[in-house]
């Protein structure tokens, strides 16, 4: 993990869904429904769609737990990445941490 | 009183004491001695004296103080006077700081707001506002704040929770308070500078990839109550039928940074942000396909208002259909006189840099400061029209986008000394690999960013890493006199003054201090921590002060560690100080 920081923008960003991905519709998100989302409001901190560092760390092939992206997802980090809880459901957030876990280096 | 200070869209005035005062009551202020200021005194040549007493130095924008104890002769015996730390420099410190008898006032992040006696940094007071903690945890550009204005003995400072605060010059008390924008539910706030034009502040909003329609406010400056608003995105009916399939509803826009005034056409320059999303895939048809058809007007725009109504004077749209992200949002516009011709400069994010009519905002000459740019082939020095636009489709990009997305130029300010004729602007060169991405506007439950790609930092072609330079040109053609090259891009503004002397705080923390006529390097000393912000100087009991914002953090510089290793790795994001010089 480069950083112990999960970027701000993306992963806090990915939380929040566009309208057809709104909270209450809990099926879980397609591929191409988070490659979407995460270009949406993820990719200008998380480089290449996560694949590298940037203003946030490198997402593919992270070490840290579900646990801990989902709480960093929900609750951010000062400075560094958004908070989005409430903004993203829970589906959302199961869809971003598998985006992330098949996410390959470049 | 606590819900009448915070209603949203219902500007209250204030101004009286006891209203005041139960205001305030929401706010931690310390006080101690008062300061004195009460009309703003402008100097009318451009050069700042004594006082810095607006964020551009005065209305012409040149960021030059006529100051000349510090000079070329004696700048090798600079050195600190005194220091101030605001605390919770959370992104570090951006503000500009302001200068007006003999006191300085300067913001830190989450607004806080200093008065310091300018030869000792005693504080005088000092103001901190009660913020919606909640929401600023959800935004992505914040806590950071790039200044205060003056005036009405006021100062007066934007937060990000979408409110405008006027404080008493004197007391650091409170004055009154007006809520300008739901940031609940847009997410965006205010982190630019006010603008005080007579007796009306301005101030405009972040937007740009944020799904709104970016207001500019003006504001009374006596009572808080708000006098007209103008939308950067469709503000007129004009400008409504520039975008297509109703994408002005979410079209971004904004004017995040301070803007200058002429006050001999009674016109305000304000500079606005980008369309949203920040990349579009209309590719070369992007009249009728994409995601907001149209010019999208008026954003990447310079626009002239009349400070007293909002009302649409006339404007220029430096690149209609944005669609990389090259706003026009930085607030510098250089007032210029030169064969009888009254002109200004303004600098796009591409690093294009536009001359205009003060008249009519008619185009007489673009130039370009960077070395490496291909988002057009050029743009026509004499109509300003675009030349061989690169609209993108969805998908991989098949070259390097250059400038990257944090401008060839930055927000932050270049400066121009009447002395030498010569304008001192940074420039940087970098690309950025990307993949263009069709995405839809996120509205609910709280308003998101807007990208549309995924994108990666990229040296530009033939070197190794990005990097930047200070340019000395002529500010109407374009010429070059001198270049000084940085291994990293600085960010920060850039000082010039009547001592021969510009100063420029670089990204890596060192101040240096250089020979205005030549470039040649005369002085430098190390702050400790990265600069993105302003530097000014002043006069306080008789003596010169150079004071310069330091502090590291933000949307431009936190790509710095992953790019450039150290010392940017390990640099600090939550310390900032406000250092101040003076000679031995």
């Amino acid at each position: 993990m480069p950083s112990k920081t999960i970027a701000m923008c993306v992963l806090a960003a990915c939380l929040i869904g566009p309208a057809a991905f709104a909270a209450g519709k809990e099926k879980p998100m397609s591929d191409a429904q988070v490659n979407e989302l995460f270009a949406t409001t993820c990719g200008w901190c998380h480089q290449n769609g996560g694949r590298q560092a940037g203003k946030g760390p490198k997402l593919a092939g992270t070490q840290r737990s579900d646990t801990f992206i989902v709480n960093r997802i929900k609750n951010g980090k000062e400075g560094a990445m958004p908070a989005f809880e409430g903004s993203l459901s829970d589906m959302q957030i199961k869809g971003i941490i598998h985006y992330i876990r098949h996410l390959k280096s470049d | 009183m606590r819900e009448m200070c915070r209603g949203f869209a219902f500007p209250l005035a204030l101004g009286l004491a006891a209203l005041a005062g139960g205001c305030s009551s929401e706010s931690n202020t310390t006080s101690s001695a008062p300061a004195t200021s009460t009309a703003m005194a402008m100097p009318s040549d451009g050069a700042s004296g004594k006082d810095w007493p607006t964020y551009h130095g005065t209305f012409k924008s040149y960021h030059f103080s006529s100051l000349d104890q510090i000079n070329s002769g004696n700048v090798k015996d600079l050195q600190v006077a005194w220091m101030h730390f605001p605390g919770r420099s959370v992104r570090g410190v951006q503000s500009m700081p302001l200068a007006q008898d003999g006191v300085l006032y300067y913001s830190g992040s989450y607004s806080r707001v200093f008065a310091l006696d300018g030869a000792t940094g005693k504080v005088i007071w000092a103001f901190y506002p009660e913020l919606d903690e909640d929401l600023i945890k959800k935004q992505t550009h914040t806590p950071y704040n790039r200044g205060v204005a003056l005036g009405q003995g006021k100062v007066y400072v934007g937060t990000m929770d979408g409110r405008l605060m006027a404080i008493d010059q004197k007391t650091g008390k409170l004055a009154w308070e007006t809520k300008l924008i739901n940031s609940k539910k847009l997410t965006v706030g205010f982190t630019g500078a006010p603008l005080m034009v007579k007796n009306t502040v301005i101030i405009g909003a972040q937007g740009g990839e944020w799904p709104y329609r970016g207001p500019i406010f003006g504001v009374d400056a006596n009572t808080g109550l708000k006098k007209w608003e103008f939308l950067t995105v469709a503000g007129t009916p004009e400008a409504m039928k520039t975008w297509g399939n109703n994408s002005w509803r979410t079209g971004g826009g904004g004017g995040w940074m301070p803007g200058t005034y002429d006050a001999e056409s009674n016109t305000v320059w304000w500079g606005t942000a980008n369309p949203a999303p920040l990349y579009d895939w209309s590719g070369p048809d992007f009249q009728h396909n994409g995601a907001r058809p149209g010019d999208n007007l008026y954003t990447t725009s310079v626009i002239a208002l009349d400070p007293d109504t909002g009302k649409l004077k006339f404007y220029h749209q430096e690149l209609p259909h944005d669609a990389w992200d090259f706003d026009s949002a930085v607030g510098e516009f250089v007032m210029i006189d030169r064969d009888g011709k009254k002109l200004v400069v303004h600098p796009n994010k591409s690093g294009y840099i536009f001359v205009y009519d003060r008249a009519n905002a008619g185009v007489q000459n673009v130039w370009r400061i960077t070395e490496n740019s291909n988002f057009v082939k050029n743009i026509d020095p004499k109509t300003g029209a675009l030349i061989g636009r690169r609209d993108l489709t969805a998908g991989k990009v098949d070259q390097p986008l250059c400038p990257y997305i944090a401008g060839g130029v930055s927000w932050n300010t270049g400066a121009y000394s009447p002395a030498t004729g010569l304008y001192y602007k940074i420039a940087n060169e970098w690309c950025q690999d990307m993949e263009v991405v069709k995405t839809r506007p996120i509205l609910e439950p709280q308003a998101q960013l807007n990208i549309g790609a995924n994108f990666t930092l990229r040296a530009p072609p033939g070197s190794d890493k990005p990097w930047g330079h200070l340019d000395a040109r002529d500010p109407v053609t374009g010429q070059k006199k001198w270049e000084v090259k940085y291994r990293v891009p600085p960010l920060a503004s850039v000082l010039a003054t009547a001592g021969n002397l510009v100063f420029v705080p670089d990204a890596e923390g060192v101040l240096h201090a250089y020979d205005a006529q030549s470039g040649k390097e005369l002085w430098s000393h190390s702050d400790g921590v990265g600069h993105d912000g302003g530097i000014i100087s002043y006069s306080a009991n008789g003596k010169q002060y150079v004071a310069v914002a330091a502090g590291w953090g933000g949307m431009a510089t936190d790509d710095y560690g992953a790019a450039f290793g150290e010392p940017f790795k390990s640099m600090s994001k939550d310390s900032g100080a406000l250092i101040v010089y003076a000679l031995k």
